[in-house]
């Protein structure tokens, strides 16, 4: 039954392209465009437009100011001027218009005939474009129109095309997306010089989109203020210099959604082919148009549940597939079969908001193509206000909710749970899904889960209201608190340490703030100021139990009381002070001078640095590297790139700490010098390092360690995509969470035992109380060490999960003495940094085990000398 | 015009003392030509002349020959093999001493050298690996009583059909030395070093790996002798590099073999290579053989394991992953220029603007007809558009673009002569990067079997070092250096001719050239 009406469907959108004569697509797409920076995020109140301006602005290196859009989705109706029942109703109609003269034809010709016109305007501007800098073109005049489908001209529609079986609600729906084809084909796709087109089009949902940076639209469109449950924004990177209307630019819509791309298909011509069979052509011949109308065809026309659209979009292949149900496989295996010329070749991330159930439901989603080639992280901020976000780059996550923190102090600017996705995989599917829609009370809640329908789980502990008021309550023990902290400050920051650690359990977070402001007054001279500096990086990097409390706020605690720390120091070019510490930032970098007597580190705080270029903090700290200070703190970074490269070979009296969000690229190249990162890391980390220390308090994304020669390396979570790839020569890496997939392709890195490289994968995780938990899988991804020809990887896995499927080129081996003698320091190291006992790793369901029963070794299959194989019945 | 990172006294705000660079001193190799005689005895020749015994060593031939043919040493009871690779063949009849038929027992025939039919392609024809040999030589182009054809090859297709279309008579009178063939490589007015290079060519990437360590040294000696610049290859920047710093460009290749800091610092021009013409999508190859104790420790890798860099780079899937790949290695170097090699696909022309607005400062076009015997011949010519296409797409495109001026397109991939040089030039690059013309003037022949067994029967792409000694380093210099100004002599006339004071002017010149297979013009010959 369904597929005869799906017939119909096709057959009426045959009808509209042979009535327009739309000619057959050509194969190549109309503009070539990079990847892009996106940013998601979605809450249980509506939230202004503003907040898209931190993380778009972090995020301008991802585009060129080329191309810039917006969508929000679940508006508050009076900011719309209108009332609830119309905006749950009625279609809002975004069109823009680059001719302003072809309003009324288009206008008679295609709006009023056919639709019930609630209410309509032209949505206001600036006066001078020109005003607003991120612009490069006059961006379009946009009207709004709030419309419902006339009774008559639907049923006319419906009579014409046989649809009758199909609901009013789902023909309104066709009809008004049929009707957006055949206004956009004379106003724009037919035409040489560009008139208007449809932006978008769907319940409680707006597009709008420039020639310019994402941020400048709530500028220009005065909507700073302008509040939703969900925003998408979106940074181009279009490669065509002329570029003087925003057609092309992202998001896209169909019917209640709007979709955001960042990548690039390979199979363009044969995607568009898919979707010509289907009578569906494309109009502004970009990738991010057809990847709307692949999501629009499976979900409307076809009918399918989310979970068989993104199998559609990134299918599950090799490990991932024989993992799947025998049920699942079956449908999958039809799925793929069927729609294998819908699924973009290539590297592709999307983000997707749509509204759902009459409006009043929102989601927002991220998938991820199969082989995971974009950058792509999670995060999940739970309270009184929820909010899930999804974004390029860790930093855009950060910024994005230190802006919401800072008008809404029950938003905490630190996510309980930040991730990736692991694309086209049998444990996630590649894609998390936000909602949210009302709860049973009649107030909207969020909940995120998997392709699966699984949901995600959040660290637990107890939520508050909002933690600046919290904490200005007295705590009860306040003075008592201030003694032990004065107690124990001198016996050093290890001892103040476990002071806090002893004690903070039982504290309440009013308590935890009066620890940490007294540690602050404590510190005096340049020594304590070491000391508590030290003991509030433990309170940051390590896992400790704090009874019901949650990590995050005490984490945002322990980091205000650093930033404090690091202000409190005294600015270089101020006073003659022979402190140890010297603090430069960017009013100040003029005044960068070498180190006197006595200074020992350079503070660097990178408020306001730009994220690359001669005028970046990173080049900051090489000028004052060959100035000849040897120790540096980095903090307040944004996402600025580069930190730590370009100091050249023999630094290895050189330390840098890096703490907030640090960006792409750090340590690659590093040739003597540690470097360590108090929290996550993101892209490209340790590119080429040939030797020093990268220590990483947190997960690392994508291609960490491409081309390394060497370096002890130090990761206290998980890495993502591809580390590891075509490294050579001596990496001893040790990585305690696992990797998405690919880890230590073409790994060519010598003999371990004759000083070669290797990685010791551990596959656990902390538990809220800092306890070492096993992953449920050690390594889920289907490629493991493949085609590699030197080195090993040393995996965690005692109930021996990996199976030889997932080796291509590599082998398993009998875990020697000598391989533990070679991996022991390493531990012992790893213990020392992150505090992950080499007993507790030993140690299985409770019982101590031998290494060669907990690790396995996998090397190049080829591997000389007396070397054994594990064998099967081990 | 600006002069090495080592000799400005802001270096050491630019970077770190202990860089190296500042370290060594750079050689200087003067551009002088001087005689580079062949490194064989019998060196291939266009003909050759048989003796019967019917000769009785009455020494007429050896007499009347004044190029020196027939040798026969005092004391010596027979000829020494004869020089044939400088006889000038048939066209000798016409003079007074053409010993065949001055030998007064007709003991003498001349015949075409059959070796000629089992050497060269149609892309190198024996005449152009022979004319070429003689240019490393002289330092002369050849002279025409030779009757070389090596202008143009015998492909049927590309260069070899295109034709310079000149004038009657030049319209200017121009004296050689007012004829200017340098380029700028830095236009984007971004503060970086202009860099420029007195021809408008620099040598291609061969990595120490793929060619022995005297050949990458030959190459680089010749580049400081032109003021132009040569390519390490993907694999590393060895010690004795150094001394050459400034006229190096290191490779930033997929496999990121051998790329440090310190040799990104060293340099004034890295390239980032993205793929090659000769095997676009293939990433690279260096065979287990070829992966000698040197080549592996150099690259920090297996011994004896086949090398493969990958397709693309596994950081940069994008434009914007491009551009933050570039501002990486500009923050290490502040003073270094980007070259971006990429190969032509068919949107060349999007790849080459997206890379401009990414921020390089060279785009590199790297066309289908180049690549050694270690492409892999399905990959050759039938991947990358052709050359001459690609360059006109994107000129063309650049220009439309209004950015023209703000990039330098350089051309490589089969570019053989400095005709072809010329032509690319007419078709819109600024200039091109050459690679196998450098092999073939330190007598490579063409046989494809570089990748094979430890490489080059020939010495030169190899890394075996017994094979590698038969390459001595100043003869290896030299014959580049001959064999650049041979090439810059006939560029010059070329130049000339059209009445152009630079090099520059040609550029883009398309309505000077035709194709003979799409034009009714008639063949002017040079």
């Amino acid at each position: 039954m369904r597929s005869g009406i799906i017939e119909k469907i096709l057959r009426s959108r045959q009808r509209l392209i042979e009535e327009l004569r739309v000619p057959y697509p050509a194969s190549y797409k109309g503009e070539e465009e990079g990847g892009c920076g996106v940013v998601g995020f979605c809450a249980t109140e509506p939230v202004a437009a503003r907040h898209i301006h931190e993380p778009s602005r972090q995020m301008h290196n991802r585009g060129n100011g080329k191309g810039g859009g917006i969508a929000a989705v679940g508006f508050i109706p009076e900011q719309l001027g209108v009332t609830r029942e119309v905006l749950n109703d009625y279609y809002m109609m975004h069109v823009a218009f680059l001719d302003n003269t072809v309003q009324g034809q288009l206008e008679e010709k295609y709006i009023t005939p056919y639709f019930k016109v609630e209410t309509s305007c032209r949505l206001d501007t600036v006066e001078d474009w020109t005003a607003i800098p991120s612009l490069e073109a006059r961006p379009p005049d946009v009207m709004r129109y709030f419309v419902r489908v006339k009774p008559e001209a639907l049923d006319s529609f419906i009579a014409k095309n046989e649809l009758g079986q199909l609901t009013r609600e789902y023909a309104e729906g066709e009809f008004l997306s049929q009707q957006a084809v055949k206004l956009n084909q004379e106003y724009y796709a037919s035409l040489g010089d560009k008139k208007a087109f449809v932006m978008s089009y769907g319940k409680n949902i707006m597009i709008l989109k420039v020639v310019g940076f994402a941020e400048s639209i709530t500028d220009y469109y005065k909507i700073d203020d302008l509040k939703a449950h969900v925003w998408i924004a979106h940074q181009r990177f279009p490669t065509k210099g002329r570029v003087w209307h925003p057609g092309g630019a992202h998001p896209f819509g169909a019917i209640n959604t709007a979709l955001v791309h960042n990548g690039d298909f390979a199979n363009y011509s044969s995607v568009c082919e898919y979707l010509a069979q289907r009578h569906i052509y494309p109009q502004f011949l970009t990738d991010t148009e057809v990847s709307i109308q692949i999501f629009d065809l499976l979900s409307r026309t076809y009918g399918y549940p989310l979970e068989y659209i993104i199998e559609a979009l990134a299918p599950t292949t090799e490990l991932d597939f024989d993992r799947l149900p025998g049920e699942k496989q079956a449908i999958y295996r039809a799925i793929q079969a069927t729609h294998i010329h819908a699924s973009p070749d290539g590297p592709w991330f999307f983000i997707i908001a749509r509204t759902l159930a009459g409006a009043d439901k929102f989601q927002l989603m991220g998938i991820t193509d199969t082989s995971m080639l974009r950058p792509q992280v999670f995060a999940f901020a739970d309270g009184e206000v929820q909010v899930g976000l999804i974004c390029s780059e860790k930093q855009a996550i950060d910024a994005t909710l230190h802006s919401m923190s800072q008008e809404d102090g029950r938003i905490c600017p630190i996510a309980d749970k930040y991730w990736n996705a692991r694309g086209g995989s049998s444990t996630d599917g590649g894609s998390f899904i936000f909602t949210v829609e009302k709860n049973g009370s009649g107030k909207y809640g969020l909940h995120c889960t998997d392709k699966f329908g699984v949901p995600v789980r959040l660290p637990s502990g107890a939520e508050i209201g909002n933690l600046s008021e919290e904490i200005m309550l007295s705590g009860k023990n306040g003075d008592k608190i201030a003694a032990g902290i004065r107690e124990h400050f001198d016996t050093g920051s290890e001892g103040l340490f476990r002071y806090f650690t002893g004690s903070i359990a039982g504290w309440s977070l009013p308590d935890v703030a009066r620890a940490c402001e007294a540690v602050i007054s404590q510190a005096r001279d340049s020594n304590q100021f070491a000391g508590a500096i030290e003991v509030m990086t433990f309170l940051n990097d390590r896992r400790y139990a704090a009874g019901t409390k949650k990590r995050k706020h005490i984490l945002q605690i322990v980091r205000s009381a650093l930033r404090q720390l690091f202000s409190k120091m005294p600015l270089i070019g101020e006073g003659t002070s022979t402190a140890e510490f010297r603090l430069i930032n960017y009013d100040t970098r003029g005044q960068l001078r070498g180190p006197r007597e006595g200074e020992t580190t350079l503070i660097i705080d990178t408020l306001g640095f730009p994220p690359e270029g001669n005028d970046c903090n990173s080049t900051l700290l090489v000028d004052a590297y060959v100035k000849g200070w040897k120790h540096f703190i980095v903090y307040n970074c944004a996402g600025q790139r580069f930190t730590g490269c370009g100091l050249g070979p023999h630094t290895g009296d050189v330390t840098i700490d890096v703490y907030d969000s640090d960006g792409d690229y750090l340590a690659s190249g590093i040739d003597g010098l540690t470097i360590t990162v108090h929290g996550n890391a993101q892209d490209q980390l340790g590119q080429i390092i040939k030797s020093g220390k990268l220590v990483i308090h947190g997960d690392v994304g994508q291609t960490f360690l491409y081309g390394a020669k060497g370096g002890s390396i130090f990761v206290l979570g998980n890495a993502a995509g591809r580390p590891l790839i075509n490294s050579v020569g001596r990496p001893r890496v040790v990585i305690n969470g696992t990797c998405l997939d690919f880890l230590a392709e073409s790994f060519m890195a010598g003999d371990p035992f004759a000083g070669g490289g290797f990685v010791v994968l551990n596959a656990i995780t902390l538990d809220d109380e800092g306890n070492v938990v096993d992953l449920k899988e050690p390594y889920p991804g289907g490629n493991l060490f493949s085609l590699a020809s030197g080195g090993a990887i040393y995996v965690r896995d005692p109930h021996r999960y990996l199976v030889r499927q997932q080796l291509n080129g590599g082998n398993f081996f009998r875990m020697t003495d000598q391989d533990w003698e070679t991996i022991l320091p390493y531990l012992q190291e790893n213990e020392r940094l992150f505090g992950i006992r080499v007993d507790g790793l030993l140690t299985v369901d409770g019982k101590h085990r031998r290494p060669g029963a907990v690790y396995r070794k996998v090397a190049p299959a080829k591997l000389s000398g007396t070397a054994e194989m594990e064998s099967d019945e081990w | 015009m600006e002069g090495s990172l080592a000799r400005e006294s802001a270096l050491k705000e630019i970077l770190p003392e202990n860089t190296a660079k500042t370290l060594v001193p750079q050689a200087e190799v003067a551009r002088e030509v001087r005689p580079a005689p062949p490194r064989y005895r019998n060196e291939i020749a266009k003909y050759i002349i048989r003796r019967s015994s019917d000769c009785t060593l009455c020494g007429r031939c050896a007499r009347v020959c004044p190029n020196g043919v027939h040798v026969l040493k005092p004391g010596y009871k027979l000829f020494s093999a004869p020089h044939l690779n400088v006889c000038i063949g048939p066209s000798c009849r016409k003079t007074d001493h053409y010993c065949i038929d001055l030998c007064p027992n007709k003991a003498l025939q001349m015949v075409e050298n059959p070796m000629l039919k089992a050497m060269g392609d149609y892309r190198w024809t024996p005449d152009m690996l022979m004319a070429t040999w003689r240019m490393a030589e002289t330092g002369e182009p050849p002279a025409p009583e030779y009757g070389y054809e090596y202008e143009t090859g015998a492909s049927g297709g590309g260069f070899d059909r295109l034709r310079f279309r000149f004038p009657e008579k030049p319209p200017v009178d121009l004296l050689d030395d007012e004829i200017d063939t340098s380029i700028v490589l830095n236009r984007r007015g971004d503060g970086r070093p202009q860099v420029k290079i007195d021809v408008p060519w620099y040598g291609g990437g061969m990595s120490f790996g793929s060619v022995s360590n005297v050949v990458q040294l030959s190459k680089a000696r010749a580049a400081v002798a032109f003021n132009t610049f040569t390519c390490t290859g993907e694999g590393g920047y060895m010690e004795r590099m150094k001394p050459y710093d400034d006229h190096v460009i290191t490779q930033i290749a997929t496999g990121l073999f051998g790329v440090r800091e310190e040799t990104i610092q060293r340099v004034r021009i890295v390239e980032f290579k993205y793929a090659q013409g000769a095997k676009p999508g293939l990433g690279g190859h260096l065979l287990a053989d070829k992966v000698t104790p040197a080549v592996a420790r150099m690259r920090e890798t297996v011994l004896g394991i086949s090398l493969f860099s990958p397709f693309p780079f596994h950081s940069v899937y994008s434009i914007e992953d491009h551009q933050k790949h570039m501002d990486w290695i500009k923050h290490i170097n502040r003073q270094t220029l980007i070259a971006t090699k990429v190969s032509t696909p068919n949107d060349v022309d999007m790849v080459a603007v997206g890379s401009y607005s990414a921020g390089t400062h060279i785009v590199h076009l790297d066309g289908g007809y180049g690549g050694t015997g270690a492409a892999p011949d399905i990959a050759k010519k039938n991947i990358a558009m052709p050359i001459e296409y690609g360059i006109v797409k994107v000129h063309r495109f650049l220009t439309d673009e209004g950015i023209r001026d703000k990039v330098t397109l350089i051309a490589s991939g089969g570019l053989r002569t400095p005709h072809d040089i010329a032509k690319a030039i007419a078709l819109g690059a600024d200039g091109v990067v050459v690679g196998t013309s450098e092999l073939v003037a330190l007598g490579c022949i063409r046989c494809s079997r570089c990748e094979s067994g430890r490489g080059c029967p020939r010495g030169i792409a190899t890394t075996d070092a017994e094979l590698a000694s038969d390459v001595d380093l100043e003869w290896g210099t030299q014959r580049i250096i001959n064999l650049y100004s041979a090439w810059r002599k006939e560029l010059v006339a070329i130049l000339k001719r059209f009445g152009m004071r630079s090099v520059s002017e040609l550029r883009g010149r398309t309505d000077l050239l035709m194709h003979l297979d799409y034009t009714n013009d008639v063949e002017t010959h040079i």
